[in-house]
């Protein structure tokens, strides 16, 4: 069987745009009447100069905070939107240029929408998208039973679609997603809105799907859980634009350095000052909480140290950032470096004009 | 494996497609019934009309009962074929909303083609019902010979009608990918085609009837090859070669209309655009 061989394919993005012109309502009740004969035009960016790459066989982990521009880069990687610039190749081909030979190289899940159709029984849609893709009848049985194994599907692909809970649905989405055997897969959110069980099980057969078969896979999501089982890299974006390409170490060591020391002094009459990278957060009497300050700030041991040797301690207890903080900590770090930029660039139209 | 579509191929999966459409409809008995009815109710008008001609008075605008029968008939018979062919992009705004068309995007199917297999039109079952007892009835009472060159011409003017109504509403859709508005545009397009698409347009004032031909081509649908099969050809306000081209100019209306959804698609911004 096809099937038991590894696939592959990459996706490769260079300075991708994708600038939408819309037009806008000026202010008052006599500016709407002026906007309705005489439009006012703007140009909304919603993905800037976006560069990076997905190897064979690699999980990359898309993530941003709502309406940075993950979907929109999404959409022109799956051919449902043509980019204004910038170059896009998913498995060697262009997707806005040939949009039906891409469709044959990827699958596609919208966590919150679905490809299935919704009158018929998922295994009906199934065979629709056989005879779609051309896939010989051997193949598609067999293709039926691995997802069956790993998604448990038989239970319910007789019921009609719009009979089947979101998890069930899902899941038969991913399986359709993935008869025609792509090279590369795209998930937007595929997990949005499920029980824990499901989703562990959804991850499952996602990273059999990586490890085990060598599919390229774009995961875009807010489930952070998700990223850290998934993904070994991590593409940030914000505003539309690259603001990180690296590990979740990475990651982790740039935006992560998130946490508190929360000591009980033994003299509760005792004064408190900043140390060096050290800020004083919070005093309630003998309880003190400490935090990071400024970009010097020191790792969470070197903190402890330094709380110690300053202050009598009678308890003293650490807390560290997990990733949820971590990318708490890397959207809000990224939209102040978007508004720098935007404001410096401001600054600069200002100066030449 | 080949991935050429060819073209029987697409023809089995779509038929393949009509297929499950169909059933997955008859599974909801009620629904099946009720949308029959729909498209037959929804032709009262048309039937009213026909009942009163033919009852009341002996002709209109020049035209006998009979001959305003026949062009009654072809019209509904092109819009039951268009209904049953070609007739799903009225809901098409709704569907952009909904992020299907970014769903047939995904696959390698053309997107018209997608849309129109979308789900089966048990309306059209309604409207066809009716639209072939009225052409019979407008058969028989007709006192034209039906030779074979009048019967191709017949059945060319009806495809031709089907293919002028498809045409206009393949626009509409095309502004629909963009324009939700154009949805209500739709309808009312729909309510235009239904009102005046069964009478002689002979009888409305010159410049209405100019708008029909020209501006909105309705006169193409069922006036004019009625009026050639019926000997006004003389008489419709067009000169007679323009009237007998009624079905090519179906055919490149509808290819143009084709064009421009292909057009529109290149430039579809999606959901969020």
């Amino acid at each position: 069987m096809s099937g038991d061989t590894r696939i592959t394919g990459d996706i490769q993005v260079r300075a991708l745009t994708k600038t939408f012109r819309t037009t806008t309502r000026r202010p008052g009740a006599l500016g709407t009447l002026r906007s309705l004969v005489n439009p006012l035009w703007v140009t909304k960016t919603a993905v800037e100069d976006v560069t990076f790459s997905v190897a064979p066989g690699e999980l990359l982990a898309l993530l941003g905070p709502n309406g940075a521009g993950k979907s929109t880069t999404i959409k022109m990687l799956t051919g449902i939107l043509v980019p204004t610039a910038g170059e896009v190749s998913v498995a060697g081909v262009v997707p806005y240029r040939e949009r039906e030979r891409n469709a044959r190289n990827i699958g596609a899940v919208f966590g919150q929408r679905t490809q299935l159709w919704w009158d018929l029984p998922a295994r009906e849609s199934f065979a629709i998208l056989r005879d779609i893709y051309g896939v010989p009848d051997a193949e598609h049985k067999a293709r039926l039973r691995e997802f069956d194994d790993l998604l448990e599907l038989s239970s319910f692909w007789d019921t009609r679609v719009r009979h089947l809970s979101l998890g069930q649905r899902v899941r038969c989405d991913l399986a359709a997603a993935l008869l025609h055997d792509p090279p590369v897969v795209f998930l937007d959110e595929p997990t949005i809105g499920m029980d824990v069980v499901v989703k562990e099980q959804v991850r499952g057969f996602l990273k059999h799907q990586v490890e085990e078969r060598g599919r390229t896979v774009l995961l875009t999501t807010h489930d952070m859980t998700e990223v850290s089982r998934l993904a070994e890299r991590v593409v940030l974006i914000n505003d539309g634009r690259l603001v990180m390409d690296g590990t979740l170490e990475e990651i982790k060591r740039k935006f992560g350095d998130t946490w508190l020391v929360r000591a009980t002094l033994a003299d509760p009459e005792a004064a408190v000052s900043a140390l060096p990278g050290i800020a004083v957060l919070q005093r309630e009497g003998p309880r003190v909480v400490f935090g990071p300050e400024g970009s010097h700030a020191p790792t969470v041991h070197q903190a402890l140290k330094q709380v110690i040797e300053r202050y009598e301690v009678s308890d003293i207890a650490l807390e560290e950032a997990d990733l949820e903080d971590v990318m708490r900590a890397a959207y809000q770090g990224a939209a102040l470096e978007a508004s720098d930029v935007l404001e410096e660039s401001a600054v600069r139209g200002g100066a030449g004009s | 494996m080949d991935h050429r579509s060819a073209p029987w191929n697409a023809v089995r999966v779509a038929w393949r497609i009509t297929k499950l459409n169909f059933r997955a409809q008859l599974e909801y008995r009620a629904e099946f019934l009720l949308m029959i009815a729909i498209g037959a109710i929804w032709q009262v008008s048309v039937i009213v009309f026909a009942t009163v001609l033919l009852t009341r008075f002996s002709g209109m605008g020049g035209w006998d009962s009979a001959d305003v029968l026949l062009i009654a008939a072809m019209r509904m018979m092109a819009h039951g074929l268009f209904v049953l062919f070609l007739g799903r992009m009225h809901a098409l705004a709704y569907r952009v909303q909904e992020g299907v068309i970014d769903a047939f995007l995904l696959r390698p199917m053309p997107v018209h083609r997608q849309v129109q297999l979308s789900f089966f039109p048990t309306n059209a079952i309604g409207d066809l019902t009716v639209a072939v007892a009225l052409f019979i009835g407008a058969l028989v009472r007709s006192s034209q010979e039906w030779t074979a060159g009048r019967i191709a011409f017949l059945i060319a003017g009806v495809l031709g009608g089907m293919l002028v109504e498809a045409a206009l509403f393949t626009a509409m859709g095309s502004a629909s990918l963009r324009y939700p508005a154009a949805q209500y545009w739709s309808r009312w397009l729909e309510e235009l085609l239904g009102t005046f698409g069964s009478y002689p347009l002979n009888v409305l004032p010159k410049a209405l009837s100019w708008l029909l031909t020209f501006g909105l081509p309705l006169a193409f649908v069922a006036y004019f090859p009625a009026g050639v099969l019926t000997g006004h050809g003389s008489a419709l306000g067009v000169p007679m070669w323009l009237a007998a081209a009624s079905p090519l100019i179906g055919l490149g209306l509808y290819l143009l209309s084709r064009l421009l959804w292909s057009w529109s698609l290149k430039h579809y911004t999606g959901v969020n655009g």
